[in-house]
């Protein structure tokens, strides 16, 4: 069609459709070059230190290229009992290549990971391998300590085979793979993640009902005093936000403790005796206190910038309607924060999820949660694939409650400000 | 403006030059202890070698030079760690490995390093450089009777009231077991005989359960050192375990009714050791051999309670009492080490918590969460 019809031309006789494109696509470019910094800074910030992650965390090629030679002999091994000769000779050559590169303390904190005792025994056979004659190797190797007869030190390093493994995101869960490959759970009293988990996401379902339903009426008296009241009282919820985060819970622990403030009160009111004092301190309360009031300016501040936006004649129209103050309120102003109740809920939801220092100073015995587990493992254990895991699996966490109230409440009606 | 640029980037530099390879950096726990390793024995080496000794705060673990070693940046020289930290240190081959006596100073009556020190290293790549004690004390205000022993601190029927015990499983299992009748042995090796089997490890969590539940008792975890001493003065609790130094602080330095239990304490020891490739290794090392001989470790006794690693400068100290900063208190009767404080006690054990401390970890968290 376009060819049979007059093309419209530029003055200096390029069809403007071209001359158009080329105008566009010079902006497009500016465009680009200008988000150009943020998208390098969320690529290097965010996306390559998730990614190396992801890869750290499934990764465990460094046994399977340690030991090549013990792998191959094991493919014929049925893992239930004792590997034959042929697998312990193999593992002592190469654990003897690995000694010469020193790289066997190395494959000793891996295999100890992966079963609690390995890293002695391998010391010890370092040592005495020295002298050891040829040939016989499992009856030597068994000699040098008891634990070497014991066929589930065997399972552990065939356990290790695969170049890539879910293993961690098991261990997250409580469970491993067995010696047929299948997925079991560990010995009840190892269950420790899952109970974590789920005293995790309890702290940072009630925290986040308590700033709300505390928060709520804050931003609200905040949005509709007059200027000069509104201030004072904005400095107030500020001015905690400001303060440093331990010295606020140490706060806490002075006031709440038994023998604190708060309870020598209560003592000389007579609200209870002296020998009775309750227990607000150490314990689920305090880690709800706490971090309650830690995390409220994060709930008031988005919920007051939608409220402020909310016009007073809505109300008095309403009323004026015939509706009660409370189906006013109901109905025309409750809805009308929802965008800021929710990026309140989601801010301090997510925030509560990954909180720890909080909990483990104010929480005693039920104070630790997954993200201070994941620090066990980064800082005493070494054990990084595993922290990686279980940062993923956080993070997957936090994606399923963005998705949820995607789906419920719909993104779009997020509102900051 | 491009001129200014470029004067501040040469500055900048200069600036890293001096600081990175004219200076040996320290990574230590910070706070008091770190105050007593920088006047008793950092500034006098550096005064003595005319290198820049700077200290930096660290929380423990080897996370973050191990991190530093990844990514290639190293910039700490000499890192103050525990035990365990060593060996692991020194299998990912992060850390230096030493030969004793040729690479520090013998004592001054000549006898070679490696004897000099209190006990064996626990790895090559460890230098000793104070001993600590876990053990337990009270507040003489709020406790009814003199607990005495390790036994007392679980005999709630005597001495009611809550206790403060350290948050993960080290040394709280081996006081358990101590208390629950074990005798030590030679440095605690039957205690850690038992927790090598799942029957002494149930029995020392069984213990610490019983506690924790019993309603004249209950537990209260402390994370950090300056807990303890200030749990007991609160009165939050009636006694806590906790660091000897600490202690010792709140009530020589600080006047405080606290008095400590040396009955079934914990010896445990804090070491030095050397970066591989740090940015000032040669100075650093030649620094590290300085800080540790007689005469400068015996100087950090000085300042807080923990004695030096090496046994030829308790005699320094003795020849020098009174040892103490303040000028009228005698330091070795303070000292983890000394013939009254080690009456019943063991050596906490690096190498079995090296092994075995993830697999109690998770069954210590498990036995945490069911209280």
């Amino acid at each position: 069609m376009s060819s049979e019809t007059q093309k419209i031309l530029t003055t200096d006789g390029i069809p403007l459709e071209v001359s158009l494109k080329k105008a566009e696509k010079k902006n497009k470019i500016k465009a680009f070059l200008l988000v150009c910094p943020l998208l390098l800074f969320i690529i290097i910030t965010y996306i390559f230190p998730i990614g190396e992650m992801f890869s750290r965390s499934i990764d465990d090629r460094m046994v399977t290229n340690m030991l090549p030679k013990t792998f191959k002999a094991m493919e014929s091994w049925d893992g239930k009992e004792l590997p034959s000769e042929e697998v312990f000779a193999s593992f002592l050559a190469d654990y003897r290549a690995l000694a010469e590169k020193k790289e066997h303390g190395k494959l000793g904190q891996r295999l100890n990971k992966e079963k609690n005792g390995f890293n002695t025994i391998l010391k010890k056979l370092w040592r005495k391998m020295k002298k050891f004659e040829e040939g016989n190797a499992k009856e030597q190797i068994m000699a040098v300590h008891k634990r070497f007869s014991d066929v589930k030190y065997w399972q552990a390093i065939k356990r290790t085979a695969p170049p890539y493994t879910m293993a961690k995101y098991l261990k997250g869960m409580d469970m491993y793979f067995n010696e047929d490959g299948k997925v079991v759970q560990v010995e009840e009293d190892r269950r420790i993640h899952r109970i974590l988990w789920l005293r995790t996401l309890e702290v940072a379902f009630f925290v986040t009902l308590f700033c709300f339903l505390m928060g709520y009426p804050i931003a609200h008296l905040l949005a509709t005093l007059p200027m000069k009241y509104s201030n004072l009282l904005m400095i107030c919820v500020l001015l905690p936000f400001w303060t440093s985060l331990l010295v606020r819970t140490a706060s806490w622990m002075i006031l709440l403790q038994q023998q604190g403030i708060v309870n020598d009160f209560f003592v000389w009111i007579g609200l209870v005796a002296d020998d009775n004092r309750p227990e607000m301190m150490y314990n689920k309360t305090g880690t709800y206190v706490a971090m309650t009031q830690i995390l409220l300016p994060f709930m008031v501040l988005p919920l007051y910038s939608v409220m402020k936006t909310i016009s007073p004649s809505l109300m008095r129209a309403g009323k004026s309607l015939g509706g009660t103050p409370f189906i006013a309120f109901w109905k025309i102003y409750f809805p009308l924060t929802i965008p800021g109740i929710g990026a309140g809920c989601l801010l301090v939801f997510i925030l509560a999820i990954g909180y720890y220092i909080t909990p483990a100073l104010v929480g005693g015995a039920s104070g630790t949660l997954i993200s201070n587990q994941i620090a066990y493992h980064m800082k005493a254990t070494l054990d990084w694939s595993f922290a990686s895991a279980m940062g993923l699996m956080l993070l997957t966490g936090v994606l399923v409650v963005y998705w949820i109230y995607n789906k419920l409440v719909g993104i779009d009606n997020i509102k900051l400000g | 403006m491009r001129k200014l640029a470029k004067l501040f980037l040469a500055l900048t530099f200069a600036l890293s030059i001096t600081t990175s390879s004219f200076a040996v950096t320290i990574a230590s726990w910070g706070g008091a202890y770190t105050e007593s390793q920088k006047l008793g024995y950092g500034d006098p080496t550096a005064k003595a070698l005319g290198v820049e000794i700077n200290w930096v705060d660290y929380s423990g673990g080897l996370s973050e030079i191990k991190a530093q070693k990844e990514a290639g940046a190293i910039t700490w020289d000499i890192i103050d760690v525990f035990a365990f930290d060593t060996i692991n240190g020194c299998d990912e081959g992060i850390f230096v490995e030493f030969d004793f006596d040729k690479d520090f100073p013998a004592a001054p009556d000549g006898t070679p390093a490696s004897e000099d020190f209190f006990a064996p290293m626990p790895s090559k790549c460890a230098v000793g450089n104070i001993l600590y004690s876990w053990n337990y004390a009270y507040n003489s205000e709020n406790v009814k009777g003199t607990p005495k022993t390790i036994k007392d601190f679980f005999n709630t029927k005597k001495f009611p009231g809550k206790r403060a015990i350290y948050k993960s499983a080290l040394t709280n299992l081996e006081i358990a077991l101590a208390a629950d009748g074990v005798k030590p042995g030679q440095g605690g090796a039957k205690i850690y005989e038992q927790l090598e089997t799942e029957k002494g490890v149930n029995r020392a969590m069984a213990k610490i359960k019983k506690l924790c539940t019993d309603p004249k008792g209950g537990c209260v975890f402390w994370s950090a050192g300056a807990q303890p001493p200030e749990l007991l003065m609160s009165g939050e609790v009636v006694m806590a375990t906790g660091w000897n130094g600490r202690f010792f602080n709140a009530t020589i330095g600080e006047g405080a009714p606290i008095v400590q239990v040396w009955d079934g304490q914990g010896l445990d020891y804090e070491y030095f050791a050397l970066v591989k490739g740090g940015p000032d290794e040669a100075n650093a090392k030649k620094a590290l051999a300085m800080m540790t001989n007689t005469e400068m470790l015996a100087g950090s006794a000085k300042y807080i309670a923990y004695a030096p690693y090496r046994k030829s400068s308790i005699a320094v100290m003795q020849a020098g009492e009174p040892w103490y900063k303040d000028g009228k208190t005698n330091m070795v009767p303070h000292m983890p080490t000394a013939p009254a404080n080690t009456k019943n006690y063991f050596l906490v054990d690096p190498f079995f918590w090296a092994d075995n401390g993830t697999e109690l970890g998770e069954k210590w968290e498990a036995m945490k969460a069911g209280l």
